[in-house]
């Protein structure tokens, strides 16, 4: 028996226990250095194609426009991760938005009240959706198309007749500049990476996405955790939103359109993959970067938004593509 | 173990049923499993031995019969159920997530979590722990995988079985059932997955395996039952048994005498 497994196996065994951070480190980094480097060849190439685009302010405003759309996109990864898809979060970006400008401009409720609203509501979307997925056994396309139009027409219902603007000065505070938003990006991306990677309910993503009665005949409860990571799409989605409203100092129900299709995007230029059990939300803030450094350079060069959209829409086929490539067939 | 542990039953099923609508799958089968042997289930395809396994296991809902385990009947509606009870099951073709590493393959469903406050907050998971127990159940069944982080998929199919078939050491109380421990797999990770079999039995464990392969059951099994048609066709010792008689009683040229 010893020859056997021996002559078989590619690995002999050297069990040692401080080798072991270093080793998931290493591969984590494995997996996410590819992104990395097209990020990097892609800034050197607008820095040196276009010579204001080298500015300090141009790096800070990349990271500025990712900010938000990274957010809502760390929740697109965690349910692409567990092998769902929602439509809907773009429309639930415009519901939050009119619920927290109603609370803040009509209500004049204190700040922290509106916010803690505003997340609620957008994590009982969230929830919504995937109850309806997992118990109607609906494919998570349709449900949440239907979502996207149902919650639009939610929003523009409750933002009818009003005036939601001029909100008070410690709100402002939240979305304005540079600097708040992409601290609570990255604080937003370390929260999801560490859920991901550390807890039992982000391991279990992993595992529904890769293979979902794999995970039930392991005891994972997919039902109940596929509601979560739903929720916490929601959940996301109302951070973005929340920090939206802030910025532009008014709430309106056309924001947030085709938001979840610039947040899939991220997520698979990223590496995360659209067929789930693989990616995280290091990734997804590269793949952000990546869009945000091709929208911004491409208009210091003075190519207009019709042409960057074919560029995106390019991209993230190629990206696809590299992911249904690399995908070992079943 | 004494002559009289041996014979212990320890689960007994009766009249086990599945139909899907009109579609007989399985009908009024019984089981015998005694501590500590090797029970073998053959029979042709779409005989019913999956269903029968998933039957008992709760992976599907059974139409009818009681299942009892030393003497008590227990109620196993569910895989959670089945694993309650202390039996563990290594699907073919679902044992293993492809893209999660042999460490969360491992505990997938039961990790260990933290001790401290993180743990009992948020769920966090104590890798360091799993790894451990991981490396020295590897090492007491001679497993030779060194490289726990990485995704079952980077392994051979015989290193994957080797995993399953650990796991079931790892968690399993009382039972293990394998469906077709050895499909798909050569001739040399056969015969390795085939000694890790037998060793469950060195672990406290009784087991239920489906097999095709007559020279298995010959060699490693104690006792063999042939379902044929969805229905139990025979019960032998392998002892008293040759493989041109199971073959018989599989396609039905040879007609179970004791029954």
């Amino acid at each position: 028996m010893t020859d056997m497994t021996q002559s078989s196996s590619t690995q002999i065994s050297t069990p040692s226990a401080t080798s072991s951070s270093f080793d998931i480190l290493r591969h984590q980094f494995l997996q996410i250095w590819q992104v990395l480097a097209a990020l990097v060849l892609i800034y050197l190439t607008f820095f040196v194609l276009s010579e204001p685009f080298r500015s300090l302010d141009t790096l800070l405003s990349i990271f500025g426009q990712a900010s938000i759309l990274a957010i809502l996109a760390c929740g697109t990864t965690v349910v692409l991760i567990s092998g769902g898809l929602d439509l809907s979060v773009g429309s639930i970006f415009a519901v939050v938005g009119v619920i927290v400008g109603i609370a803040l401009a009509e209500y004049q409720l204190p700040v922290i009240v509106a916010v803690v609203i505003g997340l609620a509501a957008g994590a009982f979307m969230g929830a919504l959706n995937g109850t309806i997925q997992v118990f109607t056994k609906v494919p998570a396309f349709i449900v949440t198309l239907g979502g996207l139009t149902a919650y639009k027409g939610i929003a523009e219902i409750l933002a009818s007749g009003r005036d939601l603007s001029r909100f008070p000065e410690s709100f402002q505070m939240l979305g304005s500049g540079y600097l708040v938003p992409m601290t609570i990006m990255f604080a937003v991306a370390l929260v999801t990476g560490l859920f991901l990677t550390k807890t039992q309910l982000g391991n279990h993503a992993f595992a529904v996405g890769g293979n979902e009665e794999v995970a039930r005949l392991s005891g994972v409860n997919v039902r109940k955790s596929r509601i979560y990571y739903y929720m916490i799409g929601g959940l996301l989605a109302a951070t973005a939103a929340i920090l939206e409203v802030s910025k532009l100092n008014f709430a309106m129900p056309a924001r947030g359109q085709s938001y979840e299709l610039f947040a899939i995007a991220a997520v698979v230029i990223g590496g995360t993959s659209l067929f789930g059990g693989r990616g995280g939300v290091g990734k997804t803030l590269i793949g952000m970067l990546i869009m945000q450094t091709i929208i911004v350079g491409l208009s210091y060069l003075g190519v207009g938004t019709s042409v960057q959209r074919i560029a995106i829409g390019i991209i993230i086929i190629l990206a696809v593509y590299w992911d249904v490539w690399r995908r070992p067939t079943r | 173990m004494t002559k009289q542990d041996a014979d212990k039953i320890i689960l007994q099923a009766r009249g086990l049923s599945k139909r899907y609508g009109g579609v007989v799958a399985l009908e009024d089968v019984d089981l015998e499993l005694r501590q500590g042997e090797v029970l073998a289930v053959v029979g042709d395809n779409g005989a019913g031995k999956s269903t029968l396994i998933k039957a008992l296991t709760g992976a599907i809902a059974k139409t009818a019969g009681r299942v009892e385990i030393d003497g008590q009947e227990v109620h196993i509606d569910s895989p959670t159920q089945a694993k309650a009870v202390g039996i563990e099951t290594v699907y073919q073709d679902l044992a293993l997530v492809d893209e999660l590493s042999i460490t969360k393959n491992m505990f997938l469903g039961r990790e260990i979590k933290r001790k401290d406050v993180f743990g009992r907050l948020f769920g966090t998971l104590d890798f360091a722990k799993m790894d451990t127990e991981i490396r020295a159940l590897f090492q007491k069944l001679d497993i030779r995988i060194a490289d726990i982080y990485r995704e079952a998929e980077a392994f051979s199919g015989g290193q994957r079985q080797a995993v399953a078939l650990a796991k079931t050491v790892m968690f399993g109380k009382r039972i293990a059932i394998l469906d077709e421990p050895t499909a798909a797999l050569g001739v040399r990770e056969s015969k390795m997955a085939m000694d890790l079999v037998n060793s469950l039995k060195d672990h406290g464990l009784s087991v239920i395996m489906i097999t095709h392969n007559m020279q298995h059951v010959m060699n490693y099994c104690d006792r063999v039952m042939v379902l044929r048609l969805g229905r139990l066709a025979a019960v032998r010792d392998v002892k008293d048994v040759d493989g041109d008689t199971l073959v018989g009683l599989i396609t039905g040229t040879v007609e179970d005498k004791a029954a």
